[in-house]
């Protein structure tokens, strides 16, 4: 399988903390990647790295062949790779069904030149999107909660929410932030039903940082574990969970070493 | 020429300096922008001409009593006005805006009290030091000497005391501050009580420097304190001392003929703020912004 | 207190509060819905009142074409504004803003040879010869006054004034009814997440800087010809102040709000010129002046306190974080 996204050694400081520390790895087209690590361990700063909210120091992102690390974030939503954040950015004097309604590139209506110029193109646009976003909250079950403020969510609400406003987008790689935490047992399951589905049925990637370990066993096929900035191990479930490496991170007693060289 | 000018940027600088540092640290520890600054410091300024003019008080107990009343202002409208906003988890916007509505009260109170004319502490205008090539007036010399005695006393304050640094913790993680036990009630109070001095202090020694003062000049002088205080970093108590005074040093020598002829010096203000700007482009963070100590 | 009863005098503040309704409402754009600590809005009134006085009287245009170039050149001053200070964060913004408003006021007060200096516009023409700008404007004024059977100049201005921010107000409120504006307001509630949707922050920020300082531009105008003769005294950051107070008192992020406030504000400011009452009636009256501005201060603080959502604004909105 090719390689959508490539974390080439990835180094992000804040002061004198090295958050990310040489991070290296590779997401597979079609994949679900799960990453893991101890808390501190820079997993949602690569994330920002990635998705262009914060700049690397050092290294190189590729995504679909083509260089990102100095892109605005923007820029990189709209060539297919967008991510939901650690805790859920509901817009929250907006409704739900606004919420889900920005999630659209290229929108005339979305432009003033676009609204004088097209306006017909504008108002076709818009109701498609609205089709949509009533599908979408449809299938994330908060078809009763459309016209409410989305401050007013739950905080697994706002989760369902977040993930559903990153699938109108149709990207081609999702990067999501512990999606399960704060989320029902029930909610949970459905989920991962989600994603599962979504990367059978539309070929969608994922990369997910997640701490729930069944949930990382059921849906990833590659894991990879980070700890202190850096990529301690990787693979396939099975031979991670027997990791040395892993498993003293996890204990705490982050032992150096020798970093896996990147496959 | 140019000593002069240095000169003169610093006795400017030190007021700006002393000024910002006050206004830096309830920002640090209330996330306040407090726009009634500039008219808390013609306050001090006022209740110390009141005292040297009309009570024939000498300078220094009046410049006293302007800092104590200018801090007991600051803890009184800590508890009728800023208290209940932060119960009621007010936010940055709410805040700021309280402050400039309270601005405009402190300002047209003042200037109902003590008239729009203006006032002039006792010093002798044509009392003038030489030295080398630099004359200072009475009132600059008074400035410059008392504004850099408090300008230590207030790094030691930071650095040595532990007050100081309680208060610099604050600034910097309020919510970790409280987990380690500080006492957060405590330490505001303490932080309005020394910008309410520093207030005070700044406003007499501006009233020194300009020579004479209108009971609404605390406002042009907000301007320029703020920009010291954006240049030092927000919430950066040392790197608004150091943004005071490379301001006023700034606003001085861009006169000078040996720099491009010089600006003219109406443009005085302007320089502050173009620099201002300038400094932000290259350093979103604040020109001093790492220069903030942990 | 005669005036009390005056129609002249009312018609007068309608206009007045007008003029601020179409600068406020540039405000509410660029706060109220895109988030942006504008505390410079005046400078913009400016820019479009001195541009246009300056090319009717030194450049001799027809005042039909120096308006419009007028309204422009307030916008292209947001968009200098906005290039380099728009990716500060937003306290800083803020500052910078206020700092813009005064360098302008400073140069229109000391470039003598551009904009007639302190002694305001009297001085834009030749050495010893009153400049004036708005004969044509006041020629369209009479023949306004005369088709509409108006009784006085004051009323004609109003009818005009209101129907320009009636119509800046609808369009306004058509505007951010579009998915634009939708755009515009995810950007104020978090600028991160609507990047993570694809969508240029810094972009649509510029846009709504660019347009709320052309608002501010139009009410220049306006202020321009009502009053045929101003100063750079008459820009100074207080009217940003009022401007703001204007939005909040009427409720953000909601278009009618903003004539509400305008009009309870010109109420209340007018409304204080009226304090012949005891104990106002013990101050002399240019204490009294003091008095209304300390009056109109009080009221800041306690909508602040009491009503921060303002008359109209939503109280769910503002517990929501
Ligand atoms: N904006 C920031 N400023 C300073 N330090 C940060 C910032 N973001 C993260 N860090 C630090 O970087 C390290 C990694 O954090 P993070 O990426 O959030 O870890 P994880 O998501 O794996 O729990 C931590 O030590 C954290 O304190
Ligand atoms: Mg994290």
């Amino acid at each position: 399988m090719t390689a959508l996204l490539e974390i080439q050694q990835v180094v992000k400081s804040f002061g004198g903390v090295r958050a990310v520390d040489g991070a290296a790895f590779e997401v597979a087209a079609g994949s679900i990647t799960a990453l893991i690590g101890p808390n501190g361990a820079g997993k949602s700063t690569l994330f920002n790295c990635v998705a262009g909210s914060l700049r690397p120091d050092a290294g190189r992102i590729v995504f679909a062949g083509r260089r990102i690390d100095r892109l605005p974030t923007h820029r990189i939503a709209r060539a297919g790779l967008v991510r939901t954040f650690q805790s859920a950015r509901a817009l929250a004097r907006m409704t739900v069904l606004d919420n889900l309604l920005l999630a659209s590139i290229g929108h005339p209506g979305e432009r003033l030149s676009g609204l004088l110029l097209r306006p017909r193109a504008a108002r076709a646009h818009e109701r498609a999107l609205r089709e949509r976003a009533r599908e979408l909250l449809d299938l994330v079950g908060l078809q009763a909660h459309a016209d409410a403020y989305a401050g007013t969510l739950s905080g697994g609400q706002r989760k369902l929410l977040d993930l559903a406003r990153v699938l109108m987008l149709e990207p081609t790689l999702v990067l999501l932030d512990e999606p399960m935490a704060g989320v029902s047992p029930r909610l949970r399951v459905e989920l991962l039903d989600h994603i599962l589905a979504l990367r059978r049925e539309r070929g969608i990637t994922f990369l997910i940082i997640e701490h729930d370990l069944d949930f990382v066993m059921q849906a990833a096929e590659k894991i990879v574990v980070m700890n202190e900035g850096r990529v301690i191990a990787q693979g396939d479930p099975a031979s991670v969970q027997g990791d040395q490496a892993v498993v003293d991170a996890y204990l705490g007693t982050a032992a150096v070493h020798e970093q896996p060289a990147p496959a | 020429m140019f000593s002069q000018l240095v000169v003169n940027g610093l006795v400017t600088g030190s007021v700006y300096a002393i000024a910002a540092v006050g206004v830096s640290l309830v920002y640090g520890i209330l996330r306040l922008v407090n726009f009634a600054y500039g008219d808390m410091m013609a306050f001090g300024a006022l209740v110390a001409y009141g005292c040297n003019g009309p009570l024939h008080q000498s300078m220094v107990v009046a410049a006293l009593a302007g800092m104590a009343a200018t801090a007991l202002l600051a803890l009184a409208l800590d508890v009728a006005l800023w208290k209940p906003l932060r119960a009621r988890r007010a936010g940055f916007m709410s805040l700021f805006l309280a402050s400039i509505g309270l601005a405009l009260v402190l300002r047209q109170a003042l200037l109902l009290a003590a008239g729009p004319q203006p006032e002039a502490y006792r010093v002798d205008p044509y009392r003038v030091f030489v030295i080398g090539s630099v004359r200072l007036s009475e009132a600059q010399t008074i400035a410059v000497a008392t504004a850099a005695a408090a300008i230590v006393v207030v790094a030691l304050f930071l650095a040595r005391t532990t007050a100081g640094r309680v208060l610099r913790a604050m600034a910097d993680d309020r919510t970790l501050a409280a987990v380690a036990g500080i006492d957060v009630a405590r330490a505001t109070r303490l932080a309005w009580a020394i910008s309410g001095l520093l207030a005070g202090l700044a406003g007499v020694l501006a009233g020194l420097v300009e020579y004479s003062f209108t009971p609404d000049f605390g406002f042009q002088l907000l301007l320029p304190v703020f920009a010291a205080v954006v240049l030092g970093g927000i919430g950066s108590a040392y790197g608004a001392l150091a943004g005071g005074l490379a301001l006023g040093l700034a606003e001085e020598l861009s006169t000078w003929s040996g720099f491009a002829g010089g600006v003219d010096p109406v443009y005085k203000p302007v320089v502050a703020f173009v620099l201002l700007a300038l400094a932000l482009l290259l350093r979103p963070q604040g020109l001093f912004g790492r220069a903030r100590v942990a | 207190m005669s005036t009390l009863a005056s129609a002249g005098f009312w018609e007068f503040v309608g206009v007045v509060a007008g003029i601020y309704t179409i600068l406020a409402l540039g405000l509410q754009l660029q706060f109220g819905f895109a988030g942006l600590l504008n505390f410079g809005q005046v400078a913009f009134m400016a820019i479009g009142a001195y541009t246009m006085a300056i090319l009717v009287v030194k450049e001799g245009w027809s005042t039909w074409l120096a308006a419009p170039l007028g309204v422009a050149a307030a916008a292209v001053g947001g968009l200098v504004l906005g290039l380099p200070t728009l990716r500060l964060r937003s306290d800083y913004f803020a500052i910078v803003t206020i700092a813009f408003s005064e360098i302008v006021r400073y140069v229109a007060m000391n470039e003598d040879a551009l904009t007639g200096g302190s002694q305001g516009t009297i001085a834009l023409g030749p050495v010893g010869q009153a400049a004036q700008y708005n004969g044509q404007w006041a020629q369209f004024q009479h023949r306004m006054q005369a088709w509409l059977g108006l009784p006085s100049a004051d009323a004609t201005m109003l009818v005009i004034v209101w129907l320009a921010a009636l119509a800046l107000l609808a369009s306004a409120w058509a505007v951010l009814r579009t998915p634009w504006g939708r755009v515009l307001r995810s950007i104020r509630e978090d600028e991160d997440a609507a990047a993570s949707l694809g969508k240029n922050a810094f972009a649509y920020k510029l846009q709504a800087l660019a347009l709320g300082a052309a608002l501010a531009g139009v009410a220049g105008l306006f202020y321009a010809w009502q009053f045929s003769y101003f100063s750079p005294d008459d820009f100074a950051p207080l009217l940003t102040f009022f401007a703001w107070m204007i939005v909040l008192l009427g409720g953000l992020g909601r278009v009618f709000a903003v004539p509400v406030g305008a009009v309870v504000f010109g109420f209340i400011f007018a409304g204080t010129r009226f304090l012949g009452f005891a104990p106002f009636s013990w101050f002399a009256s240019d204490q009294r002046a003091y008095l209304r501005l300390i009056i109109i201060g009080l009221v800041i603080l306690a909508l602040v306190v009491l009503r921060p959502q303002g008359l109209l604004g939503k109280r769910e909105e503002m517990v929501l974080e």
